[in-house]
């Protein structure tokens, strides 16, 4: 007989900060130490983080795969479930179904230069990718972040933004819509700064996320800037409950984003009925 | 192998009778519906016509416990709340009595989701191999049954353990699986008059008439999915009511809910409906599916054309249909308040997209 496959492991949050006014970032580890010794992911699957008694909801694990201290979401307050972990706090617990879903194909950009491109929470999922890239620097070309927001304040992960700028090994490019009087750097949407920069699509891959708008220009920026479907990189939202493919909701034509997904080529996307 | 017999008169004593071994679903009459009941003292199984619901119930429950929770205070720090997590209880042997050979083949389609798409669900797993599906085959076809477009027909044998033949005074019962002949042990051979009656039925059984070739049905639907117009034409009447989600046999769409209770609670699986706006509204605000169009077209398409996709191959005769997930029930057309007809829908898409 099978497992439950709706049973969540236990865990325990460890540590809990904002990042913006409506983000805040949850560190977690499981309470059976040899299960989180044990654990295992690729940058870019999800999780189904729960708060009994409210419910589950579907995050991407943020933290990479080569820092198992601890695993991090980030979860912007929008619905039930955000509101309730919101209210949580270090040492309280939460369950946890995990990983789900497919993952960034790491391998495949082996050698390559790597543009990432992201809006407002959309850098989490990226968070993870990048600092699997960066705790394994010798395998990637040039590494570019272009991250945006709507002002300074909504930004995520401010601390490492300063942090990744300074390293070197990587480019830092960040834009807001409306700048405060401090803002020293770009003003602007981020697909006009893609644009702006003219990054070139030889031997690159771009991988991007944010909110939908900002994917559909981004998308059209690359496309305008020589990037085939195959070099588009990105991961979907959908309403999700099972996390297994069983429950139906977050189909796409035939496919379902909690398995076959989050992450698609614009090349697999383009295969989709167009239903986003 | 010679049939068992189930006479009118002792219906309720057989039923009786397995209600010991088994958790017995039977069919009662309920105002004008016809649904099924754990069996009870003094019930009367009613046989006669379909059951207003379909049969899923038994293996896919409307609701069910997924898991339980219960907060307690750390005994050793008594700051912090610990929770704890237990399995629902097991399945029970299960008889299900009175549906009808479309309801049958729907198992297969649940099949498919539950046991076959990837991960396996353990609760629909363990009621599957507990549950005994008692048919009863068709005399007639009413005007909502289409069970021969989609691979059934009125004797269809697929997902039955037994299948019963309505004879002069009783049934008489074919085994088809051996949990079948296992439930069937105790009763008596039918009669030789019931045995003739039975034998002239599976020689000539109800004609169902002619069947539309759907085969083109999933590549159709693909090329009007982005025409809204037809789509808009389609949905106009839908009220996105849901009833056809709730009675159909292949439906197996369900949402999770907490349900609380002081300092513990359930973790609930109910049926849910891909025709209501909030199935798929995200949190952001964004719905993929913002109009009854386009939440009509994807339960159209995934019965029509997603469902063949992805189980391409299996149980294709050869010339065959592929396996849509819809058994031709008909309870669609039949509860729906405003009479939205699939049958209608899917020959419209074969009209209209089907050509070059």
């Amino acid at each position: 007989m099978s497992a439950n496959p709706y049973m969540p492991m236990l865990g325990t949050i460890v540590e809990t900060f904002d990042e913006t006014p409506d983000i805040k970032t949850f560190r977690v580890v499981l309470q059976d130490e040899a299960a989180m010794r044990a654990f295992r992911f690729q940058p870019g699957q999800v999780a189904q983080l729960s708060v009994f008694g409210t419910g589950e909801s579907t995050f991407v694990i943020c933290s990479p795969p080569t820092r198992m201290e601890y695993l991090q979401f980030s979860v912007m307050r929008v619905g039930e479930l955000t509101h309730r972990l919101h209210t949580l706090r270090e040492g309280d617990p939460v369950g946890i179904r995990a990983p789900l879903g497919n993952h960034f194909d790491h391998q495949a950009m082996h050698g390559k230069d790597i543009v990432f491109i992201g809006g407002g929470l959309g850098l989490a999922p990226l968070r993870t990718l990048l600092l699997y890239m960066l705790d394994t620097r010798a395998d990637y070309g040039n590494i570019t972040l272009i991250y945006g927001g709507r002002s300074p304040e909504h930004l995520c992960f401010k601390a490492e933004l300063a942090e990744w700028a300074a390293r070197g090994d990587m480019r830092v490019e960040l834009t807001v819509d409306t700048p405060d009087k401090l803002w020293a750097h770009r003003v602007g949407v981020v697909p006009a700064v893609l644009t702006e920069l003219a990054v070139s699509p030889q031997n690159a891959v771009a991988v991007t996320c944010g909110p939908p708008i900002m994917i559909r220009f981004t998308i059209m920026a690359l496309e305008k800037l020589g990037f085939t479907d195959e070099q588009i990189v990105t991961t979907l939202e959908r309403r999700m409950k099972c996390g297994v493919g069983l429950c139906g909701r977050c189909n796409i034509g035939g496919k379902f984003v909690c398995v076959d997904g989050p992450v698609f080529t614009q090349a697999q996307l383009k295969d989709l009925p167009q239903e986003f | 192998m010679v049939a068992k017999f189930l006479a009118t008169d002792a219906l309720a004593d057989i039923a009786a009778a397995w209600a010991r071994a088994y958790r017995l679903l039977a069919p009662v009459r309920e105002g004008q519906a016809v649904v099924y009941r754990p069996w009870a003292k003094d019930m009367h199984p009613f046989l006669g016509r379909p059951p207003t619901v379909s049969a899923k119930e038994a293996l896919f429950p409307q609701t069910e416990n997924l898991l339980t929770y219960t907060y307690r205070k750390d005994q050793n720090d008594l700051t912090r709340t610990e929770v704890f997590l237990a399995e629902p209880l097991p399945q029970e042997p299960t008889v299900l009595l009175g549906c009808r050979p479309c309801d049958a083949r729907g198992r297969k389609l649940l099949d498919r989701v539950f046991l076959e798409r990837g991960v396996k669900d353990n609760l629909y797993e363990a009621r599957r191999k507990a549950t005994i599906f008692v048919s009863v085959a068709c005399d007639r076809l009413e005007n909502t049954c289409f069970c021969h477009w989609t691979g059934g027909g009125p004797t269809s044998e697929e997902g039955s353990d037994v299948l019963l033949f309505t004879v002069a005074g009783g049934y008489a019962a074919k085994a088809l699986t051996e949990a079948g002949e296992r439930l069937l042990a105790a009763l008596p051979e039918a009669p030789a008059p019931a045995q003739e009656e039975l034998a002239a039925k599976l020689a000539s059984p109800a004609e169902p008439g002619p069947a539309p070739d759907l085969s083109a049905a999933p590549q159709a639907f693909l090329a009007l999915f982005d025409n809204m117009d037809f789509w808009m034409d389609q949905s106009a009447r839908c009220l996105s009511c849901g009833v056809c989600t709730y009675l159909c046999p292949a439906c197996s769409c369900f949402n999770i809910t907490d349900e609380p209770s002081g300092m513990k609670g359930k973790r609930l699986r109910t049926w849910d409906t891909c025709m209501s706006a909030l199935y798929t509204l995200e949190g952001s605000g964004h719905n993929p599916r913002v109009s009854r169009a386009h939440r009509l077209r994807n339960r159209v398409g995934h019965k029509f054309c997603y469902h063949p996709q992805e189980f391409p191959a299996m149980d294709k005769k050869p010339g065959g249909q592929p396996e849509f997930s819809c058994t031709g029930c008909g309870r669609c057309i039949k509860a729906c308040p405003v009479s939205v007809d699939i049958r209608r829908i899917v020959h419209d898409i074969l009209e209209k997209g089907g050509k070059p």
